[in-house]
Protein backbone atom coordinates (compact mmCIF):
# COMPACT_ATOMS: atom_id res chain seq x y z
CA UNK A 1 0.00 0.00 0.00
CA UNK A 2 1.44 3.56 -1.29
CA UNK A 3 0.03 6.71 0.29
CA UNK A 4 1.04 10.15 -0.65
CA UNK A 5 0.18 12.36 2.33
CA UNK A 6 0.32 16.36 1.80
CA UNK A 7 0.65 18.64 4.81
CA UNK A 8 2.40 15.63 6.14
CA UNK A 9 4.86 18.06 8.78
CA UNK A 10 1.68 19.09 10.58
CA UNK A 11 -0.05 17.87 13.37
CA UNK A 12 -2.75 16.35 11.65
CA UNK A 13 -0.47 14.79 8.69
CA UNK A 14 2.05 13.69 11.36
CA UNK A 15 -1.10 11.79 13.20
CA UNK A 16 -2.08 10.60 9.74
CA UNK A 17 1.66 9.21 8.85
CA UNK A 18 2.06 7.67 12.14
CA UNK A 19 -1.08 5.60 11.48
CA UNK A 20 -0.59 4.92 7.84
CA UNK A 21 2.70 3.59 8.97
CA UNK A 22 1.47 1.25 11.74
CA UNK A 23 -0.10 -0.23 9.52
CA UNK A 24 2.88 -1.39 7.52
CA UNK A 25 2.04 1.32 4.05
CA UNK A 26 4.43 3.01 2.67
CA UNK A 27 4.65 6.78 2.42
CA UNK A 28 5.59 9.42 0.22
CA UNK A 29 5.38 12.33 2.52
CA UNK A 30 5.39 16.44 1.08
CA UNK A 31 5.27 19.50 2.89
CA UNK A 32 6.42 23.53 2.71
CA UNK A 33 8.24 22.87 5.79
CA UNK A 34 11.81 20.77 4.26
CA UNK A 35 12.92 20.49 7.55
CA UNK A 36 9.75 19.04 9.40
CA UNK A 37 9.68 16.18 6.55
CA UNK A 38 12.94 14.92 7.83
CA UNK A 39 12.32 15.53 11.16
CA UNK A 40 9.00 13.12 10.76
CA UNK A 41 10.65 11.25 8.36
CA UNK A 42 13.18 9.59 10.88
CA UNK A 43 10.67 9.92 13.31
CA UNK A 44 8.92 7.01 11.38
CA UNK A 45 11.88 5.27 10.14
CA UNK A 46 12.82 4.46 14.16
CA UNK A 47 9.70 3.33 14.78
CA UNK A 48 8.26 1.30 11.71
CA UNK A 49 9.85 -1.35 9.25
CA UNK A 50 8.20 0.71 6.53
CA UNK A 51 9.96 2.51 3.36
CA UNK A 52 9.53 6.86 3.75
CA UNK A 53 9.86 8.99 0.62
CA UNK A 54 10.07 12.95 1.07
CA UNK A 55 9.73 15.73 -1.15
CA UNK A 56 9.49 19.23 0.17
CA UNK A 57 6.61 21.06 -2.56
CA UNK A 58 4.70 24.65 -2.62
CA UNK A 59 1.40 23.20 -4.08
CA UNK A 60 0.63 26.56 -4.57
CA UNK A 61 3.50 26.84 -7.16
CA UNK A 62 2.94 24.34 -10.46
CA UNK A 63 6.88 24.35 -10.70
CA UNK A 64 7.14 23.05 -7.36
CA UNK A 65 4.47 20.50 -7.98
CA UNK A 66 5.71 18.95 -11.44
CA UNK A 67 9.76 18.94 -9.64
CA UNK A 68 7.83 16.50 -7.17
CA UNK A 69 5.96 14.62 -9.93
CA UNK A 70 9.38 14.08 -11.79
CA UNK A 71 10.54 12.44 -8.68
CA UNK A 72 7.43 10.01 -8.98
CA UNK A 73 7.67 10.00 -12.19
CA UNK A 74 11.73 8.56 -12.48
CA UNK A 75 10.56 6.01 -9.46
CA UNK A 76 7.38 4.69 -10.96
CA UNK A 77 5.43 4.81 -7.74
CA UNK A 78 1.95 4.53 -7.95
CA UNK A 79 -0.53 5.26 -5.07
CA UNK A 80 -3.24 3.84 -3.02
CA UNK A 81 -4.32 6.60 -1.09
CA UNK A 82 -3.83 10.45 -1.35
CA UNK A 83 -4.45 12.16 2.01
CA UNK A 84 -4.95 15.66 1.59
CA UNK A 85 -4.58 17.28 4.43
CA UNK A 86 -2.36 20.50 3.64
CA UNK A 87 -4.18 23.63 4.47
CA UNK A 88 -3.95 27.25 5.75
CA UNK A 89 -6.57 29.54 7.84
CA UNK A 90 -6.57 33.45 8.62
CA UNK A 91 -8.66 34.04 11.58
CA UNK A 92 -10.76 37.80 11.47
CA UNK A 93 -13.20 39.51 9.50
CA UNK A 94 -12.50 39.56 5.48
CA UNK A 95 -11.52 43.50 5.09
CA UNK A 96 -9.34 42.83 8.30
CA UNK A 97 -6.85 41.08 6.20
CA UNK A 98 -4.16 41.25 3.58
CA UNK A 99 -5.51 40.82 0.28
CA UNK A 100 -3.11 38.29 -0.85
CA UNK A 101 -3.42 36.03 2.46
CA UNK A 102 -6.67 35.46 1.74
CA UNK A 103 -6.29 34.86 -1.56
CA UNK A 104 -3.92 32.18 -0.44
CA UNK A 105 -6.19 30.77 1.62
CA UNK A 106 -8.14 29.81 -1.39
CA UNK A 107 -4.53 28.80 -3.68
CA UNK A 108 -3.96 26.13 -1.51
CA UNK A 109 -7.13 24.85 -0.15
CA UNK A 110 -8.62 24.21 -3.20
CA UNK A 111 -6.28 24.87 -6.23
CA UNK A 112 -3.37 22.94 -5.10
CA UNK A 113 -5.68 20.54 -3.52
CA UNK A 114 -7.21 20.23 -7.22
CA UNK A 115 -4.04 20.54 -8.59
CA UNK A 116 -2.54 17.43 -6.67
CA UNK A 117 -5.43 15.52 -6.41
CA UNK A 118 -5.53 15.81 -10.39
CA UNK A 119 -1.89 14.32 -10.66
CA UNK A 120 -2.38 11.57 -8.29
CA UNK A 121 -5.11 10.17 -9.14
CA UNK A 122 -3.18 9.80 -13.00
CA UNK A 123 -0.66 7.94 -11.22
CA UNK A 124 -2.78 5.18 -8.92
CA UNK A 125 -2.11 1.78 -9.34
CA UNK A 126 -4.54 1.01 -12.22
CA UNK A 127 -7.32 -1.65 -11.67
CA UNK A 128 -6.78 -1.79 -8.26
CA UNK A 129 -8.91 0.09 -5.31
CA UNK A 130 -7.97 3.81 -4.24
CA UNK A 131 -9.16 6.18 -2.00
CA UNK A 132 -8.70 10.10 -1.45
CA UNK A 133 -9.24 11.63 1.63
CA UNK A 134 -10.40 15.93 1.54
CA UNK A 135 -10.18 17.12 5.01
CA UNK A 136 -12.36 19.79 4.85
CA UNK A 137 -13.33 21.52 8.59
CA UNK A 138 -16.59 21.30 10.90
CA UNK A 139 -16.57 24.85 9.64
CA UNK A 140 -17.84 23.46 5.90
CA UNK A 141 -21.12 23.19 7.47
CA UNK A 142 -21.92 26.38 8.18
CA UNK A 143 -21.74 29.81 7.02
CA UNK A 144 -18.72 31.57 9.33
CA UNK A 145 -18.50 35.52 9.38
CA UNK A 146 -15.12 36.13 10.63
CA UNK A 147 -14.03 32.90 8.49
CA UNK A 148 -15.73 33.36 6.20
CA UNK A 149 -12.91 32.17 3.16
CA UNK A 150 -11.90 29.39 5.02
CA UNK A 151 -15.43 28.00 5.53
CA UNK A 152 -16.20 28.36 2.12
CA UNK A 153 -12.86 27.09 0.42
CA UNK A 154 -13.94 23.91 3.29
CA UNK A 155 -17.19 24.31 1.72
CA UNK A 156 -15.58 23.68 -1.99
CA UNK A 157 -13.75 20.31 -0.72
CA UNK A 158 -17.03 18.98 0.75
CA UNK A 159 -19.10 20.03 -2.68
CA UNK A 160 -16.26 18.91 -4.61
CA UNK A 161 -16.02 15.57 -3.20
CA UNK A 162 -20.00 14.56 -3.29
CA UNK A 163 -19.57 15.23 -7.21
CA UNK A 164 -15.80 13.69 -8.02
CA UNK A 165 -17.21 10.01 -5.64
CA UNK A 166 -20.30 9.88 -8.56
CA UNK A 167 -17.59 10.62 -11.51
CA UNK A 168 -15.14 7.84 -10.06
CA UNK A 169 -17.44 5.26 -8.52
CA UNK A 170 -17.19 2.74 -11.11
CA UNK A 171 -13.30 3.16 -11.47
CA UNK A 172 -12.96 1.56 -7.79
CA UNK A 173 -12.20 5.05 -6.31
CA UNK A 174 -13.59 6.29 -3.26
CA UNK A 175 -13.68 9.71 -1.92
CA UNK A 176 -13.95 10.67 1.75
CA UNK A 177 -14.54 14.05 3.06
CA UNK A 178 -13.54 14.53 6.85
CA UNK A 179 -15.33 17.07 8.70
CA UNK A 180 -13.49 17.72 12.24
CA UNK A 181 -14.13 20.10 15.01
CA UNK A 182 -11.19 21.78 16.17
CA UNK A 183 -7.78 19.44 17.20
CA UNK A 184 -4.97 20.04 19.02
CA UNK A 185 -2.03 19.70 16.62
CA UNK A 186 -0.11 22.75 17.93
CA UNK A 187 0.38 24.47 21.33
CA UNK A 188 -1.21 27.46 20.25
CA UNK A 189 -4.85 25.40 19.28
CA UNK A 190 -4.45 24.78 23.28
CA UNK A 191 -5.15 28.49 24.32
CA UNK A 192 -7.93 29.20 21.36
CA UNK A 193 -9.67 26.26 22.79
CA UNK A 194 -10.01 27.82 25.73
CA UNK A 195 -11.10 30.87 24.80
CA UNK A 196 -13.86 29.20 22.66
CA UNK A 197 -14.68 27.50 26.77
CA UNK A 198 -17.26 24.85 26.79
CA UNK A 199 -17.48 24.59 22.89
CA UNK A 200 -13.81 24.73 22.43
CA UNK A 201 -13.65 21.46 24.69
CA UNK A 202 -16.64 20.13 23.34
CA UNK A 203 -16.08 20.28 19.48
CA UNK A 204 -12.50 19.27 19.84
CA UNK A 205 -11.27 16.08 18.50
CA UNK A 206 -8.78 13.65 19.45
CA UNK A 207 -5.95 13.64 16.93
CA UNK A 208 -5.29 10.19 16.91
CA UNK A 209 -8.61 8.67 16.78
CA UNK A 210 -9.19 11.08 13.85
CA UNK A 211 -6.47 9.57 12.33
CA UNK A 212 -7.09 5.90 12.54
CA UNK A 213 -11.25 6.38 11.88
CA UNK A 214 -10.16 8.48 8.64
CA UNK A 215 -8.26 6.15 7.12
CA UNK A 216 -11.16 2.95 8.02
CA UNK A 217 -13.52 5.23 6.76
CA UNK A 218 -11.87 5.59 3.12
CA UNK A 219 -10.90 2.05 2.94
CA UNK A 220 -14.54 1.15 4.04
CA UNK A 221 -15.60 2.67 1.10
CA UNK A 222 -17.42 5.76 3.81
CA UNK A 223 -18.12 9.32 1.84
CA UNK A 224 -18.11 11.51 5.16
CA UNK A 225 -16.91 11.30 8.38
CA UNK A 226 -18.14 14.17 11.51
CA UNK A 227 -15.58 12.76 14.16
CA UNK A 228 -17.65 13.27 17.27
CA UNK A 229 -21.53 12.61 18.34
CA UNK A 230 -21.58 17.10 19.30
CA UNK A 231 -20.02 17.80 16.04
CA UNK A 232 -22.71 15.34 14.20
CA UNK A 233 -25.34 17.15 15.60
CA UNK A 234 -24.56 20.52 14.47
CA UNK A 235 -23.77 19.31 11.10
CA UNK A 236 -27.55 18.26 11.02
CA UNK A 237 -28.49 21.73 12.47
CA UNK A 238 -26.44 23.27 9.69
CA UNK A 239 -29.04 21.56 7.42
CA UNK A 240 -32.60 22.45 8.69
CA UNK A 241 -31.77 26.09 10.02
CA UNK A 242 -31.90 29.18 7.78
CA UNK A 243 -28.23 29.76 6.90
CA UNK A 244 -29.00 33.44 7.45
CA UNK A 245 -29.44 32.43 11.38
CA UNK A 246 -26.50 30.56 12.05
CA UNK A 247 -24.77 33.63 10.23
CA UNK A 248 -26.23 35.46 12.90
CA UNK A 249 -25.31 33.18 16.10
CA UNK A 250 -21.93 32.26 14.45
CA UNK A 251 -20.85 35.46 14.12
CA UNK A 252 -21.24 37.10 18.34
CA UNK A 253 -19.86 33.91 18.98
CA UNK A 254 -16.43 34.13 16.99
CA UNK A 255 -16.55 37.82 18.01
CA UNK A 256 -16.01 36.93 21.36
CA UNK A 257 -13.44 33.62 21.08
CA UNK A 258 -11.38 36.20 19.46
CA UNK A 259 -10.95 39.09 21.36
CA UNK A 260 -9.25 36.64 23.37
CA UNK A 261 -7.15 35.19 20.71
CA UNK A 262 -7.01 33.90 16.93
CA UNK A 263 -7.30 30.63 15.24
CA UNK A 264 -9.64 27.70 15.70
CA UNK A 265 -8.60 24.86 13.31
CA UNK A 266 -4.95 25.89 12.30
CA UNK A 267 -2.93 26.07 9.20
CA UNK A 268 -1.50 22.82 8.09
CA UNK A 269 0.64 24.32 5.27
CA UNK B 1 34.54 23.33 40.53
CA UNK B 2 31.70 21.40 40.58
CA UNK B 3 29.38 21.81 37.58
CA UNK B 4 25.69 20.54 37.62
CA UNK B 5 23.22 20.57 34.78
CA UNK B 6 19.61 21.15 35.79
CA UNK B 7 17.08 20.91 32.96
CA UNK B 8 13.58 22.63 33.63
CA UNK B 9 15.65 24.69 36.09
CA UNK B 10 13.37 27.96 35.34
CA UNK B 11 10.54 27.41 37.93
CA UNK B 12 9.10 24.95 39.95
CA UNK B 13 10.98 22.07 41.27
CA UNK B 14 14.05 22.77 39.11
CA UNK B 15 14.35 26.17 39.84
CA UNK B 16 14.10 25.93 43.71
CA UNK B 17 17.33 23.13 42.95
CA UNK B 18 18.90 25.44 41.08
CA UNK B 19 18.70 27.73 44.12
CA UNK B 20 20.08 25.41 46.96
CA UNK B 21 23.09 23.85 44.85
CA UNK B 22 24.24 27.60 44.38
CA UNK B 23 23.55 28.35 47.85
CA UNK B 24 26.08 25.13 48.64
CA UNK B 25 28.44 26.45 45.46
CA UNK B 26 27.95 24.39 42.75
CA UNK B 27 28.18 25.56 39.63
CA UNK B 28 24.77 25.28 37.77
CA UNK B 29 24.24 25.61 34.35
CA UNK B 30 20.37 25.38 34.01
CA UNK B 31 18.37 24.57 30.92
CA UNK B 32 14.99 26.27 30.15
CA UNK B 33 13.02 26.49 26.86
CA UNK B 34 11.82 30.27 27.22
CA UNK B 35 14.63 32.91 26.91
CA UNK B 36 12.36 35.21 29.35
CA UNK B 37 12.30 32.92 32.07
CA UNK B 38 16.00 31.76 32.12
CA UNK B 39 16.69 35.78 32.44
CA UNK B 40 13.82 35.55 35.22
CA UNK B 41 15.32 32.85 36.94
CA UNK B 42 18.97 34.12 36.91
CA UNK B 43 17.87 37.78 38.29
CA UNK B 44 15.93 35.60 40.73
CA UNK B 45 18.47 33.94 42.22
CA UNK B 46 21.37 36.55 41.64
CA UNK B 47 18.86 38.78 43.68
CA UNK B 48 19.23 36.92 47.05
CA UNK B 49 22.57 35.23 46.34
CA UNK B 50 24.87 37.84 44.27
CA UNK B 51 27.62 35.13 44.50
CA UNK B 52 25.75 32.31 43.33
CA UNK B 53 27.55 30.44 39.98
CA UNK B 54 24.45 30.18 37.51
CA UNK B 55 24.38 30.21 33.95
CA UNK B 56 21.13 29.73 31.68
CA UNK B 57 20.52 27.46 28.23
CA UNK B 58 18.17 28.26 26.27
CA UNK B 59 16.27 24.84 24.32
CA UNK B 60 13.09 23.43 23.71
CA UNK B 61 14.00 19.64 25.16
CA UNK B 62 10.94 18.51 23.48
CA UNK B 63 12.45 18.35 19.99
CA UNK B 64 15.55 16.27 19.48
CA UNK B 65 17.72 18.49 17.27
CA UNK B 66 17.31 20.95 20.45
CA UNK B 67 18.67 18.33 22.82
CA UNK B 68 21.92 17.39 20.73
CA UNK B 69 22.23 21.45 20.23
CA UNK B 70 22.11 22.15 23.79
CA UNK B 71 24.26 19.09 24.85
CA UNK B 72 27.11 20.23 22.50
CA UNK B 73 27.05 24.13 23.72
CA UNK B 74 26.92 22.41 27.40
CA UNK B 75 30.27 20.56 26.17
CA UNK B 76 31.44 23.20 24.77
CA UNK B 77 31.42 25.63 28.13
CA UNK B 78 32.64 22.37 30.59
CA UNK B 79 36.04 21.94 28.26
CA UNK B 80 36.18 25.61 28.79
CA UNK B 81 35.40 26.76 32.02
CA UNK B 82 35.00 22.95 33.90
CA UNK B 83 38.40 21.45 32.54
CA UNK B 84 35.25 19.33 30.64
CA UNK B 85 33.71 17.34 33.84
CA UNK B 86 30.20 17.21 35.03
CA UNK B 87 29.49 16.24 38.48
CA UNK B 88 25.74 15.46 38.33
CA UNK B 89 23.01 15.95 35.68
CA UNK B 90 19.48 16.54 36.82
CA UNK B 91 16.72 15.35 34.03
CA UNK B 92 13.88 17.55 35.55
CA UNK B 93 12.08 19.04 32.67
CA UNK B 94 8.77 17.63 32.13
CA UNK B 95 5.43 18.28 31.17
CA UNK B 96 1.79 17.09 31.26
CA UNK B 97 -0.70 17.18 28.18
CA UNK B 98 -4.49 16.52 27.79
CA UNK B 99 -4.69 15.47 24.27
CA UNK B 100 -2.54 13.18 21.93
CA UNK B 101 -0.17 15.78 21.02
CA UNK B 102 3.27 14.86 19.01
CA UNK B 103 7.06 16.08 18.37
CA UNK B 104 8.24 16.62 14.85
CA UNK B 105 9.65 13.30 14.74
CA UNK B 106 5.79 12.56 15.61
CA UNK B 107 6.25 11.15 19.06
CA UNK B 108 4.16 11.26 21.94
CA UNK B 109 5.03 14.89 23.68
CA UNK B 110 4.90 13.23 27.84
CA UNK B 111 6.94 10.52 26.25
CA UNK B 112 9.15 12.96 24.51
CA UNK B 113 10.07 15.37 26.83
CA UNK B 114 9.15 13.12 30.15
CA UNK B 115 11.44 10.52 28.79
CA UNK B 116 13.28 10.64 25.57
CA UNK B 117 14.57 13.92 26.20
CA UNK B 118 16.22 13.02 29.16
CA UNK B 119 17.58 9.71 28.32
CA UNK B 120 19.51 11.63 24.89
CA UNK B 121 20.75 14.18 26.95
CA UNK B 122 22.37 11.89 29.29
CA UNK B 123 23.98 9.99 26.10
CA UNK B 124 25.66 13.16 25.11
CA UNK B 125 26.80 14.06 28.69
CA UNK B 126 27.74 10.93 29.66
CA UNK B 127 31.81 11.33 28.89
CA UNK B 128 31.54 14.44 30.88
CA UNK B 129 29.99 12.51 33.93
CA UNK B 130 32.43 9.71 33.76
CA UNK B 131 35.05 12.33 34.22
CA UNK B 132 34.31 12.60 38.40
CA UNK B 133 32.09 9.28 38.47
CA UNK B 134 28.91 11.92 38.66
CA UNK B 135 25.36 10.94 38.90
CA UNK B 136 22.11 11.55 36.93
CA UNK B 137 18.71 12.47 39.20
CA UNK B 138 15.45 12.28 37.48
CA UNK B 139 12.73 13.81 38.53
CA UNK B 140 9.86 10.70 39.02
CA UNK B 141 6.83 10.45 40.48
CA UNK B 142 5.11 8.19 42.62
CA UNK B 143 2.26 7.55 40.17
CA UNK B 144 4.58 5.20 38.21
CA UNK B 145 3.79 2.70 40.31
CA UNK B 146 0.65 0.39 39.21
CA UNK B 147 1.16 0.44 35.92
CA UNK B 148 3.45 -0.73 32.90
CA UNK B 149 5.47 -0.04 29.90
CA UNK B 150 2.92 -0.94 26.92
CA UNK B 151 5.18 -1.97 24.87
CA UNK B 152 3.46 -2.55 21.64
CA UNK B 153 2.14 1.32 21.61
CA UNK B 154 4.70 3.05 23.78
CA UNK B 155 3.11 6.25 22.02
CA UNK B 156 -0.59 5.34 23.23
CA UNK B 157 -2.04 6.30 19.92
CA UNK B 158 -4.52 3.80 20.68
CA UNK B 159 -7.03 5.00 23.12
CA UNK B 160 -4.99 7.95 24.27
CA UNK B 161 -4.92 8.66 28.06
CA UNK B 162 -3.13 11.82 29.73
CA UNK B 163 -2.81 10.11 32.87
CA UNK B 164 -1.80 6.65 31.49
CA UNK B 165 0.67 8.71 29.14
CA UNK B 166 1.98 10.43 32.43
CA UNK B 167 2.44 7.61 34.67
CA UNK B 168 4.26 5.67 31.83
CA UNK B 169 6.70 8.05 31.17
CA UNK B 170 7.37 8.21 34.84
CA UNK B 171 7.69 4.55 34.76
CA UNK B 172 10.16 5.53 32.24
CA UNK B 173 12.27 7.58 34.55
CA UNK B 174 13.21 5.01 36.63
CA UNK B 175 13.73 2.17 34.26
CA UNK B 176 16.27 4.60 32.62
CA UNK B 177 17.95 5.09 36.25
CA UNK B 178 17.64 1.77 36.75
CA UNK B 179 19.72 0.21 33.63
CA UNK B 180 22.11 3.09 33.90
CA UNK B 181 23.24 2.09 36.88
CA UNK B 182 23.31 -1.78 35.61
CA UNK B 183 25.53 -0.35 32.81
CA UNK B 184 27.36 1.99 34.57
CA UNK B 185 27.87 1.90 38.29
CA UNK B 186 31.10 -0.25 38.04
CA UNK B 187 32.26 3.00 36.29
CA UNK B 188 31.32 4.78 38.96
CA UNK B 189 28.29 6.45 37.99
CA UNK B 190 24.88 6.60 40.14
CA UNK B 191 21.82 7.48 38.63
CA UNK B 192 18.62 8.08 41.48
CA UNK B 193 14.91 9.05 40.83
CA UNK B 194 13.73 11.48 43.04
CA UNK B 195 9.91 11.25 43.75
CA UNK B 196 8.97 14.54 44.49
CA UNK B 197 5.74 13.95 46.37
CA UNK B 198 2.60 16.51 45.43
CA UNK B 199 4.41 19.80 44.96
CA UNK B 200 2.92 23.31 44.18
CA UNK B 201 3.76 24.09 40.66
CA UNK B 202 2.46 24.83 37.71
CA UNK B 203 3.13 21.77 35.79
CA UNK B 204 -0.32 20.76 35.29
CA UNK B 205 -1.25 24.22 34.01
CA UNK B 206 0.66 24.65 31.42
CA UNK B 207 -0.37 23.78 27.85
CA UNK B 208 -3.68 21.64 29.45
CA UNK B 209 -7.41 21.66 28.55
CA UNK B 210 -9.63 22.85 31.03
CA UNK B 211 -10.32 19.81 32.78
CA UNK B 212 -6.66 18.60 33.32
CA UNK B 213 -6.52 22.85 34.53
CA UNK B 214 -9.06 22.47 36.63
CA UNK B 215 -8.62 18.91 38.64
CA UNK B 216 -4.43 20.23 39.27
CA UNK B 217 -5.55 23.43 40.43
CA UNK B 218 -7.59 22.07 43.24
CA UNK B 219 -4.96 19.34 43.80
CA UNK B 220 -1.74 21.10 43.89
CA UNK B 221 -2.99 23.24 46.84
CA UNK B 222 -2.49 20.33 49.04
CA UNK B 223 0.37 20.26 47.67
CA UNK B 224 4.31 21.51 49.51
CA UNK B 225 6.25 23.93 48.13
CA UNK B 226 9.52 22.97 45.61
CA UNK B 227 11.87 23.92 47.95
CA UNK B 228 10.96 20.77 49.90
CA UNK B 229 11.57 17.98 47.14
CA UNK B 230 14.45 20.52 45.83
CA UNK B 231 16.44 19.05 49.38
CA UNK B 232 16.49 15.82 48.39
CA UNK B 233 18.51 16.79 45.22
CA UNK B 234 20.59 18.44 47.04
CA UNK B 235 21.48 15.99 49.45
CA UNK B 236 21.71 13.64 46.57
CA UNK B 237 24.16 15.80 44.85
CA UNK B 238 26.17 16.49 48.75
CA UNK B 239 27.15 12.85 49.27
CA UNK B 240 30.89 12.01 49.56
CA UNK B 241 30.13 8.50 48.93
CA UNK B 242 27.97 7.75 46.13
CA UNK B 243 24.65 6.12 48.26
CA UNK B 244 23.41 2.91 46.52
CA UNK B 245 19.50 3.18 46.26
CA UNK B 246 17.81 4.08 43.42
CA UNK B 247 14.56 5.87 44.92
CA UNK B 248 14.54 8.63 46.90
CA UNK B 249 11.84 10.74 48.43
CA UNK B 250 12.26 13.54 51.34
CA UNK B 251 15.65 12.42 51.74
CA UNK B 252 14.92 8.63 52.10
CA UNK B 253 15.50 5.45 50.04
CA UNK B 254 11.66 4.47 49.03
CA UNK B 255 9.96 1.13 47.52
CA UNK B 256 9.35 1.44 43.92
CA UNK B 257 7.09 -0.43 41.48
CA UNK B 258 7.73 -4.13 40.92
CA UNK B 259 7.99 -3.66 37.18
CA UNK B 260 11.67 -1.96 37.39
CA UNK B 261 13.83 -4.91 36.19
CA UNK B 262 17.07 -5.11 34.33
CA UNK B 263 14.71 -7.03 31.91
CA UNK B 264 12.45 -4.12 31.23
CA UNK B 265 14.95 -1.58 31.82
CA UNK B 266 16.93 -3.40 28.84
CA UNK B 267 14.11 -3.23 26.66
CA UNK B 268 13.20 0.45 27.23
CA UNK B 269 16.95 1.16 26.58
CA UNK B 270 16.90 -0.56 23.06
CA UNK B 271 13.31 1.42 22.43
CA UNK B 272 14.92 4.54 23.45
CA UNK B 273 18.47 4.10 21.37
CA UNK B 274 16.59 3.34 18.04
CA UNK B 275 13.99 6.30 19.32
CA UNK B 276 16.91 8.46 19.43
CA UNK B 277 19.23 7.11 17.09
CA UNK B 278 22.19 6.18 19.10
CA UNK B 279 23.86 3.36 21.23
CA UNK B 280 24.99 3.86 24.68
CA UNK B 281 27.52 0.45 24.04
CA UNK B 282 29.58 3.04 22.23
CA UNK B 283 29.94 5.32 25.19
CA UNK B 284 30.76 2.03 27.42
CA UNK B 285 33.86 1.17 25.27
CA UNK B 286 35.65 4.33 25.52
Amino acid sequence: MNVLITGAAGGLGRAFANECASRGYNLFLTDINAEGLNSIKRGLERQFDVAVATAACDLTNPESVDKMLDIINKYEIRFDMLLNVAGLDFEGGFMGREREKLVKIVMLNNAATLRITHAILRRRKMGKPFAIVFVSSLASMFPMPLKATYAASKRFLLDFAVSLRQELKDENVNVLTLCPGGMVTTQEIIGSIKAQGFWGDATTNPLEEVACSTIDRALAGKSLYVPGKLNRILSFFGKIIPRSWIAAVVYRRWKKAQRTTLCFDKPKV
Amino acid sequence: MNTIVITGASSGIGLETARILTRQGFNVLGVSRSEDNCKKAEENILSENPNARISFFVADLMQQREVVRVAEEIILYLNEHCDGELYALINNAGCVRSWYMTTEEGYEQQFAINHLAGFLLTYKLLPALMKVRGCVIMTGSDSHKGIRVHWSDVMLRRRYNPLTAYKQSKLCNILFAKGLNDRYAAAGIRAYVVDPGLVKTDIGNKETGSLVNFIWTLRKRHGVTPDIPAKTYAFLCEQKNKLEGLYYYLCKEKSYSKQVTSENANRLFELSERLCDISYEKVRMI
